[in-house]
């Protein structure tokens, strides 16, 4: 049983179909992805799982129960939380704070309790606390606690949303395209987290452009393009259908493409290739690569 | 039940008063078309245009054609200022809306009290551009100051859209207000448009200002309720094109003068305000927007 | 929210200067005594201001609506209906509370300019109806003799008392503020400020948490509105104009937008302030605004906001030297 069960979804804006009639299935336990060129669905498709948006037709089931066009909120209250293509974080509050905000679904008290500050209003803010402090070095940034979230360089502010997607206690974490602007090392670091945290039990559902990253990570791919699935399947059975390298290279001989070659629209995945390496390792840590330019 | 020459007098009010929404809503629309700013202060430009004439006629004794004309200017020239003291330090360090809001709203205030102190809380009028009588058709008096509303109205939202089509400064702010971005690409001088749809905005809320107050009148204070009408114009019109908020100004007048058959003059502005927030709530993308 | 916090000598320094005013006021009474309650009741209006804008980032230009909810019910019932103040007092924060859940269900849902228009919009209705509506509210005249608090057919004797009474009911305004700003609801309005769709993809029920401050904020402008009434016996539609929203904006900018304390200090330092101009009211209203944008420019976090730059700009200097 999949853990989640897109079926037949579709949404329109004005007359195109940015989704059409996409159904797959989420199995629990590894990490997913959605791949596709530039305008390929991806983040509506997100969109739709989290309630961001309401699909024109189709429904979503998650975890035995149909969520299709649920607010999202509620969609998050049922185990399914998201991080942004555009990092959002809450700027002006610390690392620590942003992940303690994050914790709000882990506790239940309103006004009256915040009020009385009831011994039950305590222990929740103590383990939000607790969970924060936890969950910062859960990704490696116990040491930035207490710096504001704008003031983190660009790859850390990734990491700093992963763990406060993950202070409100996923079943399932969408994240779209996580490695986007980050060097080499954060790379390989971020990968190194999703890998911890199906470690921990909760299954990942990831948009990428990088395809290093993603025929690394994903046990299961799927492929889009102009809204519609086209391919999908372990890494292997991806990169060898024609389907997919029709989409990405247009059709263009495709006897010379292999895994790293496949690169999402012609798009420089953040300069990710494996010579590329030594060079970025010297700055990793310091620089801020700014997300690509091309991005929509 | 009123009767129907009545009604149809408080219409054809309603419809003058609702040109002048309109040219304070297209003022909005400028500004927030060349910058994505909603400048509170559009009222004070209004409330100037009227009461710089007034002291022009009155206290240097110009004529009135000559008075309204410095008058227009100096507003205008208000405008650039209040964009270049206020509102271009916030663009530039990328202030969120809402202190751009209050900074405009507290530069409406500035002004206002300005005015208090210099010229008195007295409310003043100044006689109308024509002296005819006013003429009738069918027991409907039009006043000849309507038709100078009416017509100079027209003229400026024909003269807008020209200017808008046609002048490369025109074009060079329809530019901006499709992307700002792209337009600096082009090399287009986005701060000083900027500065320019202020002078413009600043200018037709004077025009509107000086139209209005011989057929009521104008004090300190008639700033913020003309700003809410236009405001208000803008919305029912989409806030984008001259000729919707201009619409939406008429559809507001006409609304407001029946009100006024019905519930009586004190209800005008409860009127108004109940139509915003029907328009805020119910479709925000105006008449003749888009809804999203 | 990097929310200024008060500490160390500064903190000790401003509270002390702050009991000593107040202790100063109690023996000298008089005049004193009538501008720290003033500043005790914006205190309070600006407070709630702080909870729906400093805490949840929302837009509202329509607080002072509240206010003269708060203030008409007590001043109607307790000259025309002869209500108790402590009877009156609770109906006209209920009436505010009912009044901001209504409105606020379906206007909260705007954003930027259009929730900043609609709110201005509702306190000019507000206004407009107490013109108006002149058989209940005695329109532009406005209601005098407005018996001061009391209870039970007790007043309080003088100044010196209702001073007391407006500082108590300031200490709990405050003491609200900071429980709830650090509670698991503060936490989620903390959240709503930083980013909107991050909230809600974080599970929290955006649309009720920013109802629920903006109730509070009306609670916290009909408080002040209904004290307002029975400390200065007076109220008009004048009373509770756009200047009232203008004046709170200031005083919540001059202490710090965001902050528990921040209110307090607003209200304390632009009450004294412009004590020189109060003969003239016309050129207050102009140094408010004038003082707003000035600060909007240069100190958009507020005065406060200034000594933590210059904290951090020595920190900077302290680091570069041990470089």
């Amino acid at each position: 049983m999949s853990l989640l069960q897109v079926e037949a979804v579709t949404r329109r804006f004005g007359g195109l179909s940015a989704v059409d009639n996409v159904s797959f299935g989420i199995e629990p336990g590894q990490v997913s992805a959605i791949i596709g060129p530039n305008g390929a669905g991806k983040t509506t498709l997100f969109n739709l799982v989290s309630g961001f948006l309401a699909p024109d037709s189709g429904r979503i089931h998650f975890d035995g129960s149909d969520i299709t066009a649920r607010a999202p909120h509620l969609i998050a209250a049922r185990g399914i939380v998201r991080t942004f293509q555009l990092v959002q974080l809450f700027p002006d509050l610390t690392a620590h704070q942003n992940v303690e905000a994050g914790c709000h679904l882990r506790g239940g008290g309103g006004v009256w309790a915040a009020l009385a500050r009831t011994a039950k209003a305590r222990r929740e803010l103590d383990e939000a606390a607790e969970a924060a402090r936890d969950l910062l070095s859960f990704v490696g940034l116990d040491a930035r606690a207490d710096v504001p979230a704008s003031a983190l360089p660009y790859g850390q502010q990734r990491l700093l949303e992963v763990a406060r997607a993950l202070a409100a206690a996923p079943k399932l974490l969408l994240l779209d395209e996580p490695a986007a602007g980050l060097n080499a090392v954060e790379t390989e670091h971020l990968a190194q987290v999703i890998r911890a945290i199906i470690g921990r039990g909760i299954t990942v559902l990831l948009i990428e452009h990088d395809m290093h990253f993603v025929m690394k990570l994903a046990a299961h791919i799927v492929v889009l393009d102009f809204g519609r699935k086209i391919a999908e399947g372990t890494p292997d059975q991806v990169q060898n259908s024609p389907a997919v390298l029709e989409a990405y290279l247009g059709g263009v001989d495709a006897g010379g493409v292999e895994a790293g070659g496949v690169d999402a629209g012609g798009v420089d995945a953040g300069g990710v290739d494996a010579g590329g390496v030594d060079a970025n390792g010297v700055a990793a840590g310091s620089a801020e690569p700014a997300p690509e330019a091309t991005r929509a | 039940m009123p009767d129907l020459t009545f009604l149809l007098q408080t219409l054809v009010s309603g419809i003058g008063t609702g040109c002048i929404y309109g040219l304070i809503g297209i003022g909005y629309c400028v500004i927030y078309n060349a910058s994505g700013i909603v400048n509170f202060a559009q009222g004070m430009f209004v409330m100037l245009g009227g009461m710089l004439t007034h002291a022009l006629l009155t206290r240097a004794g110009l004529p009135l054609p000559l008075a309204a004309l410095c008058a227009i200017v100096l507003v205008a020239f208000t405008g650039v200022v209040m964009e270049r003291l206020v509102v271009r330090p916030l663009w530039r360090r990328n202030a969120t809306m809402f202190v751009m809001i209050l900074a405009t709203l507290a530069a409406q205030i500035v002004i206002e009290r300005l005015t208090l102190i210099v010229a008195g809380d007295q409310p003043k009028t100044f006689p109308g551009f024509s002296e005819a009588a006013p003429f009738k058709i069918g027991g409907i008096a039009i006043s000849v100051q309507l038709l100078w509303i009416a017509g100079v109205s027209l003229a400026l939202v024909a003269g807008l859209a020209q200017f808008f089509a046609r002048t490369r400064t025109g074009r060079a702010m329809r530019a901006c207000a499709i992307n700002r971005e792209a337009a600096a690409l082009q090399g287009i001088p986005v701060a000083r448009m900027l500065g320019f749809a202020f002078a413009l905005s600043a200018g037709l809320g004077a025009v509107a200002g000086i139209l209005i107050t011989p057929t009521q009148y104008t004090a300190f204070n008639v700033g913020v309720p003309f700003a809410i009408s236009g405001f208000i114009a803008a919305i029912v019109g989409g806030f984008g094109s001259a000729g919707g908020a201009f619409a939406g100004g008429i559809m507001l007048g006409v609304a407001q003068a029946l009100a006024i058959v019905m519930f009586g003059a004190g209800f005008k502005n409860v009127a108004a305000l109940s139509i915003l927030l029907v328009f805020l709530l119910a479709r925000p993308a105006g008449l003749f927007g888009k809804a999203h | 929210m990097a929310g200024f916090k008060l500490s160390g000598i500064a903190a000790t320094l401003c509270w002390l200067a702050g009991a000593v005013l107040v202790g100063y006021a109690f023996v000298s009474g008089g005049y004193l005594v009538t501008v720290l309650g003033f500043a005790a009741l914006y205190a309070i209006f600006v407070t709630g201001l702080n909870f729906f804008m400093g805490y949840t980032g929302q837009v509202s230009f329509g607080q002072n609506a509240f206010a003269a909810i708060g203030g008409y019910t007590s001043a109607v019932l307790t000259t025309a209906f002869k209500w108790p103040v402590f009877a009156a007092m609770p109906l006209g924060i209920a009436a505010a509370a009912l009044l901001a859940l209504l409105i606020g269900y379906p206007t909260l849902r705007l954003r930027g300019h259009y929730l900043a228009m609609a709110t201005l919009a509702l306190g000019m209705i507000v206004q407009e109806i107490a013109v108006q509506w002149d058989s209940v509210t005695m329109g532009y005249t406005g209601i005098a003799a407005i018996p001061p608090l009391g209870a039970f057919g007790w007043e309080l004797p003088h100044e010196r008392a209702q001073l007391a009474a407006l500082l108590a009911a300031l200490a709990l305004a405050v003491w609200i503020s900071s429980r709830l700003k650090h509670s698991r609801i503060g936490h989620a309005l903390a959240a709503i400020a930083g980013s909107e769709d991050a909230a809600r993809a974080l599970g929290i029920d955006v649309a009720r948490y920013k109802l629920i401050a903006f109730v509070i904020a009306a609670v916290y402008a009909a408080l002040a509105g209904s004290l307002f009434a029975h400390t200065v016996g007076f109220v008009s539609p004048e009373v509770f104009g756009l200047h009232m929203v203008v004046l709170g904006f200031t005083m919540l900018y001059v202490g710090g937008i965001g902050s528990v304390y921040g209110p307090l200090i607003g209200a304390l330092i632009i009450s004294l302030l412009p004590e020189t101009f109060r003969s003239f009211k016309d050129y207050q209203d102009l140094a408010y605004g004038a003082a707003l944008i000035v600060i909007l420019i240069y100190a958009p976090k507020g005065l406060s906001s200034l000594a933590t730059l210059w904290r951090a700009r020595r920190a900077a200097a302290v680091k570069r030297e041990g470089a």
